[in-house]
């Protein structure tokens, strides 16, 4: 994970710089009467600073007395799984999301949530497609009925606007 | 309106059908997301934010004290049946609470468990009854600069108490700080890092950014773990009375473990989990058998006590100052927000029924739980044998609608992926996502109070300095950054001496 921490620290510094350029721009005023920029530029300075030293604290070797391991007998929320990680799942789970909004308004809530279930139920490890199908459309029935009916949630309805609307 | 008198009001306002309905929800809702790993109090009310905007807001309020409550007593039943911590929270109960039920003694670590969780919350309770409106009290002579002071300091003890990097937290602060700052800036009305985009001039909505962080990003971890497999261990309802010398050797644990608790969680962190491990260690000090390790039921009775004392005490600065000092709160106040709500010391006096209702709720809800948690323990742990390939698809069902449902905007939901995505990679980079959240809650009421203190001191710095009370927190958080520096400075010294 190291070349992972140094590329996020070095992307955070990045965006600290923007961040830190933009305030500048901003009118500042005076101390006695701070302008929308100044408080900008005080956190800019900080995000600048907070980053650098994390990507020096990556990038220079760490001592080996140093850090000890922790002795607590908690396990952090990060600890490795025993039997290694499916990365490609967080992969199909973000692609999955980004095409359900990119659908949600053309296509409408009901066909949306039902082609996602199906296609999460599958990526969770359930294979088998005609229970998935049927879990799903249980599922988004009783969430249109919930959301949308009860709840009055304005969902898009898409190309099923005049059927239901 | 004194403290006997409102909490008989309270107890009035917590009575109705509405509100013990919100509060059993919340109670049950609670143990279950406690029992589910992966899932904890935090994202599911984050997940369940949305809903609250149609309810009113003292429901809203009781609904997710019943939730925070439940989660602490929910998650000590996987732990002790099955090894498994439903939420953080519940890590060390397994250390002793696994080791007796394969003992033989799962009935009476359950037991141990949900009494001492009742007696903690009930002194947690009456320690938030009498302190929250003290503390409201003296609050009202807090000007900017102590506001500004108590939220930095709380973000800086949040900074070191997270058991993480201090930088990577620091640098957390920072860029939620920066999110407070996107939107129209309220006093020149000046568009701040909105790109000509008019959806952001609104800022970055609380909602979409906690969805992210806590309830997408926790599926997509859940996502990549394999999946085990789990023996549940069978619990009859007549195993669960603990036996008296088991009730003595609880006692103790159970009254310092709601101490501890409660103080613990009077401080910024994530004190659930923090409070825990200090009444383990504390306990494990204190024993003489030598059985710690091997199912001691010290070790269930302090660290259960003392999680759901923390909650209570999590309270205080919430309803007393308005500070949220942990993320679990920051969504609480998020409840308060969305309905125009400003928590703070005036709250007490200009929402009674809000106060007082919530605190009394607490007490009832408290006591659901024992009543209903006990002898529905087998039913609540087979909870865990829900797939998580229906579990999950649901958690992100309620995610995806639950945050269009508050603007009807797709820039929410492209808001709440990203946020999952960060919040996903930070988890794996192993940053704590707990200051960033906080920072940007607090980040605007900091920059009000910056520029209210600098416009009344006619822009004289020393004034955060100058005034007694915030002089004195600002020092604490000094000291509090400075330590472990100080600490490295002066051991080898002594060392040396000696």
């Amino acid at each position: 994970m190291k070349i992972g921490s140094i590329v996020f620290a070095g992307l955070i510094l990045a965006v600290g710089l923007v961040y830190e350029i933009m305030a500048l721009n901003m009118p500042r005023g005076r101390l006695s009467y701070p302008g929308p920029g100044l408080f900008p530029v005080i956190i800019g300075v900080f995000i600048i600073a907070t980053a650098l030293g994390c990507l020096i604290q990556e990038i220079l070797p760490r001592k080996k007395t140093g850090e000890s391991p922790p002795t607590s007998p908690v396990p952090t929320q990060d600890s490795a799984a025993p039997g290694g990680r499916n990365v490609r799942k967080t992969f199909q789970l973000m692609a999955l999301m980004i095409g359900y909004t990119l659908a949600l308004k053309p296509v409408g809530f009901l066909i949306c949530i039902l082609a996602f279930l199906v296609i999460a139920i599958r990526i969770f490890g359930y294979r088998r497609w005609f229970p998935a199908l049927a879990m799903a459309a249980v599922i988004a029935g009783i969430s249109y009925v919930s959301f949308v009916l009860w709840l009055k949630v304005p969902l898009p309805l898409g190309i099923l606007e005049e059927v239901l609307g | 309106m004194d403290l006997f008198s409102g909490l008989i009001h309270g107890f009035s306002v917590a009575l109705t059908p509405m509100n013990l309905l919100f509060g059993f929800s919340g109670a049950v809702i609670g143990t279950i997301i406690g029992i589910l790993p992966g899932l904890g109090p935090l994202g599911t009310m984050a997940l369940l934010l949305s809903l609250t905007y149609g309810f009113d807001p003292t429901a809203g309020m009781i609904l997710f004290a019943g939730i925070y409550f439940g989660a602490m007593y929910g998650g000590s039943t996987t732990s002790i049946l099955l090894n498994i911590p439903g939420e953080a929270a519940s890590v060390v109960t397994c250390i002793e609470g696994y080791q007796m039920a394969r003992r033989g003694r799962a009935g009476a670590a359950l037991a141990v468990a949900a009494v001492g969780s009742f007696v903690a919350g009930t002194i947690s309770l009456i320690g938030l009854s009498f302190l929250a409106p003290t503390l409201a009290m003296a609050a009202l002579k807090f000007g900017p600069a102590e506001y500004l002071a108590v939220a930095l300091v709380g973000l800086i003890i949040m900074s070191r108490l997270t058991g993480g990097n201090l930088l990577k937290s620091l640098m957390m602060i920072a860029l939620g700080l920066a999110l407070g700052t996107v939107g129209m800036e309220t006093v020149a009305g000046y568009m701040r890092y909105t790109f000509k985009q008019p959806l952001l001039a609104q800022g970055i909505d609380f909602l979409p950014v906690a969805m992210g962080l806590f309830g997408i990003s926790e599926v997509l971890v859940t996502a990549e773990e394999p999946a085990g497999n789990m023996q549940l261990q069978k619990v009859r309802f007549w195993e669960l009375w603990p036996t008296l010398v088991e009730w003595k050797r609880s006692f103790g644990p159970i009254i310092r473990g709601s101490f501890i608790g409660f103080f613990v969680g009077l401080v910024p962190g994530p004190s659930p989990v923090i409070s825990t491990m200090v009444s383990y260690s504390v306990e494990s000090r204190l024993d003489k058998r030598g059985e710690f390790g091997k199912g001691a039921i010290e070790g269930v009775a302090g660290p259960e006590a003392a999680n759901n004392a923390s909650v209570g005490a999590a309270y205080v600065p919430l309803m007393a100052l308005g500070i949220p000092f942990t993320p679990a709160m920051a969504v609480v106040m998020a409840v308060l927000l969305i309905h125009g709500i400003n928590p703070g010391p005036l709250l007490m006096t200009e929402k009674p029924d809000l106060f007082w209702g919530v605190i009394a709720s607490m007490y009832i809800g408290n006591f659901m739980l024992l009543v209903f948690n006990l002898p529905l323990v087998g039913v609540f742990a087979n909870i865990i044998r829900t797939p998580l390939y229906l579990l999950m698809p649901i958690v992100l069902l309620l995610c995806l609608i639950g945050v269009y449902s508050v603007n009807n905007s797709i820039l929410d939901i492209w808001l709440m992926t990203g946020f999952g995505l960060l919040g996903y990679l930070l988890r794996r980079l192993k940053y704590d996502l707990a200051p960033l959240v906080l920072a940007l809650v607090l980040g605007p009421m900091m920059e009000r109070s910056f520029r209210e203190a600098m416009m009344i001191s006619r822009g004289d710095l020393s004034v955060f300095l100058s005034r007694p009370i915030s002089g004195t927190i600002l020092l604490v958080g000094a000291i509090v950054l400075a330590a472990p520096l100080l600490i490295a400075w002066i051991k080898p010294l002594i060392r040396r001496k000696v």
